[in-house]
């Protein structure tokens, strides 16, 4: 007996043929008949990810140990086992979920994972420690639920997002979701969307000033906007493209003030055309959208979509869709009806303050589920369906926030449903509040992962969460988001408080950091994206929130917003408060610091021997990191007032500076001369691959290179901050390389020859 | 739970593989979830308990389920929190050999070795004994095993062969899962004290027999 058999004919035939071509790749790449890199997409395409470790070795705290897999040399994809656990990303449009939806994601996180749901920044379900073999059969049962993992992940269309309170949102111009909706399946599996160079991301939003929807960081990002022709009220959408976090964030262009809604699907077919056939393939650094965007000019860009659009053959999907939209619309479960005036217990009432959002509808509210760190267990998700189908039928999100909202809660329910929700764990107070914090897996599960986000996000959770009633209105509103490493799934650029995972080498070890970025904004969209100040080690963040917050509420202008006020005082003052926090004791003072959070090994690479020669020389290279980050910071200060060369001269000069630092590893009177820097960088470490990231290759170091190439410095904002950011990651890898080197044996050098200077290191 | 059609439970039990057991912590125990994480560190720089030992989950942050995670290749250990009551829960997640009841008695040697691990360890502050007459046993396996009376009537003469061989004549009482939403799940409950040291030393007689 087989799932496949159990289901029957409740599986979609596309979906289910689909799944049984997947089962059958699966059979010819254990056959050898497939090649790793091909199988690695495909079942990329079917969202089954890889997980942290499942190149079959691990840090136990003690030095890196293999993992035996029993996979007998079987590879899921090039340097994956097959038998290690992967994850399993599951698109949810839009966030809906029904009630039976949650149901099956609560058995097959009981019967294929570790019994634990976690919601991502784009309103996914994703499932951990599964095993591939298990793969095709979760897929049938959520195809039997309406659910396909098809383009969760590979360089596809990915979940198309829209706004949690779309429908029931005051301030919408009108419901996105239908739109988010068919967009999601024109794309899905579209032959215009198959061949890209990287990931396409599209979201909805329907109105301008709230984050729900974060426009301003996708692909394509559209907000819902309406105008008057003639008395007559026209729906259409302000889109933007080329919107971005990742290591070097863009933020979208306005593309279109108002596109008519009948042309949102073929433009994004046009779109998708001219990123398929002009976006880079080569160099997946550089294929995302807004790379293309920057490179063709967002005119030239829009010329060639509005060409292709043109030329495009019809297509009754484009508009088959938009018939229904009169009829679209949840049904509430009840008859909306008032909460009279009944107190309830303080328990409920500090819930009610920050969970519960009063929907245009008279009589109905939106109750957020506050999941800390995106998880829920499988018995709270199933229970959480049968709270959900009594109180609000199949009216249920996730959110970017990593929360789930039940919709169209009648009003006067609202006791009875914080009973039923603090009887199964889930009446968590203090939802969007800066104890709900956002963070991406980091280094408990993610192959890219650097520090532990949620290992800082737990902490920081715990501590604010206590102080969340007698907290600063102010304060209690901010946001603060946390990635494990500057790929930014946790946002940390559109947070009033971001952090992101780097790690530094201190005395022979190495120590989790947290960069420190200030100046996001959540509101608008995601409406603007803050800059790393300092590494502060993991260990002081909460005391980084503390004193920041502490500040912002004794000096805060009145209703200054925390983006005003870090824009006002200054991100040289801001830092200035943090120079103490930065230093990190010596291992036999406080060896807590060599810890990340939640995790109890020696962090990094644990048995680093250093002898003298090379201590000397680290200490040099440290120095020059350190000034070339002096540099960026500098750089930061200059982009903000507008000195925009200025700028770009110093984060070029912070690249030369960290490169020559390394350089120094092993030609200590390496010159400052520009030329020789680059010419020596490129052929000791770039060439040799040594400054090579596991995972990101050499694209570090092309940030170096292509500045040193272009003759002009930047002379916009726009091209100005691209290359302090890419400094800053230039620098981040330097750091991650010297460290790589600093743990590898100690070789003493021969005995240098007085006169030649041979036995040199080099 | 979703409406599936399934198998025969008498016919397709016995191929179960998917099964957790769990010890509960005694009243007069003390452990705080959190200081296990480097306990389960330690497993794996040591290779303590059975399988092949992988990472430690922490999801101490949760009010139910698993609050502390042993991933191994094989299957998970688990500080387990469901329906908040903690316990030690293993669950087996790759195929076993051999006849249901002896896969179950597998499962409880590895079990119990990883628990009595726990109860000995100097570096929790303790007391920390689990209750070797109180023994939950999950099937995680809707197609093979759904949460019914059939399921129960099919699976209950191999669990009553692994509880003979807890604790002899012992009278269990076993009582199913009542949520069908749930999975198939049996709480196993003898009136008669016993230490998990006790159930230990059985269980490896039995095995050696």
């Amino acid at each position: 007996m087989t799932w496949k058999d159990a289901l029957g004919d409740r599986v979609p035939d596309d979906l289910g043929r689909e799944i049984d071509t997947y089962e059958n790749q699966m059979a010819l790449k254990r056959q050898g008949k497939i090649d790793d890199k091909v199988f690695a997409e495909t079942r990329l395409r079917r969202g089954a990810y890889g997980q942290r470790y499942d190149n079959g070795q691990r840090n136990d705290g003690t030095g890196v140990k293999p993992l035996p897999f029993p996979s007998s040399g079987q590879t899921k994809g090039p340097d994956t086992v097959w038998d290690a656990p992967g994850m399993q990303r599951i698109k949810i449009p839009f966030g809906g979920l029904t009630t039976d939806q949650m149901e099956t994601l609560a058995e097959l996180a009981e019967e294929y994972s570790d019994r634990v749901v976690h919601i991502t920044t784009r309103q996914d379900i994703q499932l951990h420690y599964v095993h591939i073999d298990d793969t095709p059969d979760l897929m049938r049962r959520l195809a039997a639920v309406g659910i396909t993992t098809r383009e969760a992940c590979g360089n596809t269309v990915r979940n198309v997002t829209a706004c949690p309170i779309a429908g029931i949102c005051r301030d919408e111009a009108f419901d996105v979701t239908p739109y988010a909706q068919a967009s999601m399946r024109f794309l899905l599996g579209h032959p215009d969307a198959q061949d890209f160079g990287r990931k396409f991301k599209v979201a909805f939003s329907g109105c301008r000033q709230h984050a729900c929807g974060l426009v301003n960081m996708h692909d394509f990002g559209a907000i819902g906007v309406t105008k008057e022709v003639d008395g007559v009220t026209q729906r259409g959408f302000e889109v933007y493209v080329g919107g971005g976090l990742g290591a070097v964030p863009h933020e979208a262009k306005l593309f279109e003030p108002f596109m008519a809604e009948d042309e949102i699907l073929p433009t994004l077919q046009a779109m998708s055309r001219v990123f398929a056939r002009l976006g880079e393939k080569k160099n997946r650094a550089r294929a995302r959208i807004k790379f293309l965007v920057a490179q063709l000019g967002l005119e030239e860009f829009r010329r060639l979509v509005r060409k292709e659009r043109a030329a495009l053959p019809g297509d009754d999907r484009w508009t088959g869709y938009l018939d229904a939209l009169p009829a679209y619309g949840e049904q509430p479960l009840k008859t909306g009806q008032a909460l009279g005036d009944e107190a309830g217990s303080p328990a409920f009432q500090a819930w009610a303050r920050t969970n519960v959002y009063h929907q245009r509808q008279p009589g109905y509210v939106t109750a957020t589920v506050s999941l800390p760190l995106g998880d829920l267990s499988s018995d709270q998700l199933r229970q959480l369906a049968d709270v959900a189908r009594r109180f609000v039928g199949d009216a249920v999100r996730a959110t970017v926030e990593q929360n789930i909202v039940l919709r169209w809660v009648r009003e006067s329910d609202l006791p009875a449903l914080h009973g039923e929700l603090d009887a199964i764990g889930l009446a968590r107070p203090g939802a969007e509040s800066i104890a709900d914090i956002t963070a991406c897996p980091g280094t408990d599960t993610c192959k890219l992962g650097i520090a532990s986000s949620r290992g800082l996000a737990a902490e920081l959770e715990r501590r604010l969460a206590d102080q969340l009633d007698t907290m600063d209105e102010s304060v209690r509103r901010l946001r603060i988001k946390v990635s494990g490493c500057f790929n930014s799934c946790g946002q940390h650029h559109i947070s009033d408080l971001g952090f992101y995972g780097v790690s530094r080498h201190v005395g022979g070890h190495v120590v989790a950091h947290f960069q420190v970025v200030l100046g996001g904004k959540w509101v608008d969209n995601g409406g603007a994206y803050g800059l790393a100040i300092a590494a502060v080690p993991s260990k002081n963040i909460p005391e980084v929130v503390r004193r920041i917050t502490d500040r912002y509420v004794a000096e805060r202008d009145g209703a200054e917003s925390f983006y005003a006020f870090t824009a006002r005082v200054g991100k040289r003052a801001l830092r200035d408060m943090l120079d103490d926090l930065m230093a990190v004791p010596a291992h036999e003072v406080d060896a807590s610091y060599y810890r990340d959070w939640g995790d109890p090994r020696e962090f990094g690479i644990g048995d680093m021997g250093v002898g003298e020669c090379a201590g000397e020389v680290v200490s040099l290279t440290e120095f020059d990191l350190a000034g070339a980050e002096s540099q960026i910071f500098e750089g930061q200060l200059q982009l903000e007032e507008g000195n925009f060369e200025r700028a770009d001269a110093l984060a070029y000069g912070a690249m030369l500076q960290a490169a020559r630092g390394l350089i120094k590893t092993e030609d200590i009177d390496i010159s400052d001369d520009a030329e020789q820097i680059v010419s020596e960088f490129r052929r000791r470490f770039f060439d040799t691959e040594i400054f090579f990231d596991r995972f990101a290759g050499g694209k570090f170091a092309q940030y170096l290179f292509r500045r040193h190439e272009r003759s002009t410095p930047a002379d916009g904002l726009d091209t100005a901050r691209q290359l302090i950011e890419e400094a800053q990651l230039f620098v981040e890898a330097t750091h991650a390389c010297q460290a790589r080197l600093a743990a590898q044996p100690v070789v003493m050098p021969p005995p240098l020859d007085a006169t030649t200077g041979a036995g040199r290191p080099s | 739970m979703n409406d599936v059609t399934t198998p025969t439970p008498s016919t397709h039990v016995n191929d179960l593989q998917r099964i957790a057991l769990k010890v509960f912590l005694t009243d007069d125990s003390t452990l705080d979830p959190r200081d296990v994480i480097p306990v389960f560190h330690r497993w794996i720089q040591t290779q303590a308990v059975d399988g092949l030992l992988i990472d430690v989950a922490d999801y101490t942050h949760l009010p139910t389920g698993p609050s502390v995670l042993l991933v191994a290749h094989e299957g998970q250990y688990a500080l387990d929190r469901t329906d908040g009551r903690l316990g030690f829960q293993y669950t087996r997640t790759r195929p076993l050999e051999g006849p249901l009841a002896e896969r179950l008695g597998g499962l409880g040697r590895t079990l119990v070795q990883a628990a009595r691990l726990l109860e000995t360890d100097a570096t929790l502050p303790g007391p920390v004994r689990f209750a070797g007459n109180d023994i939950a046993c999950v099937a995680n396996d809707r197609l093979l095993a759904p949460n019914t009376t059939e399921t129960l009537t099919a699976f209950r003469p191999a669990l009553e062969a692994f509880l003979h061989t807890v604790s002899g004549e012992a009278d269990w009482s076993l009582t199913r899962e009542p949520d069908p939403g749930a999975p198939f799940a049996v709480r196993a409950q003898a009136p008669t004290p016993a230490t998990l040291g006790s159930v230990a030393s059985r269980l490896a007689a039995s095995h050696e027999a």
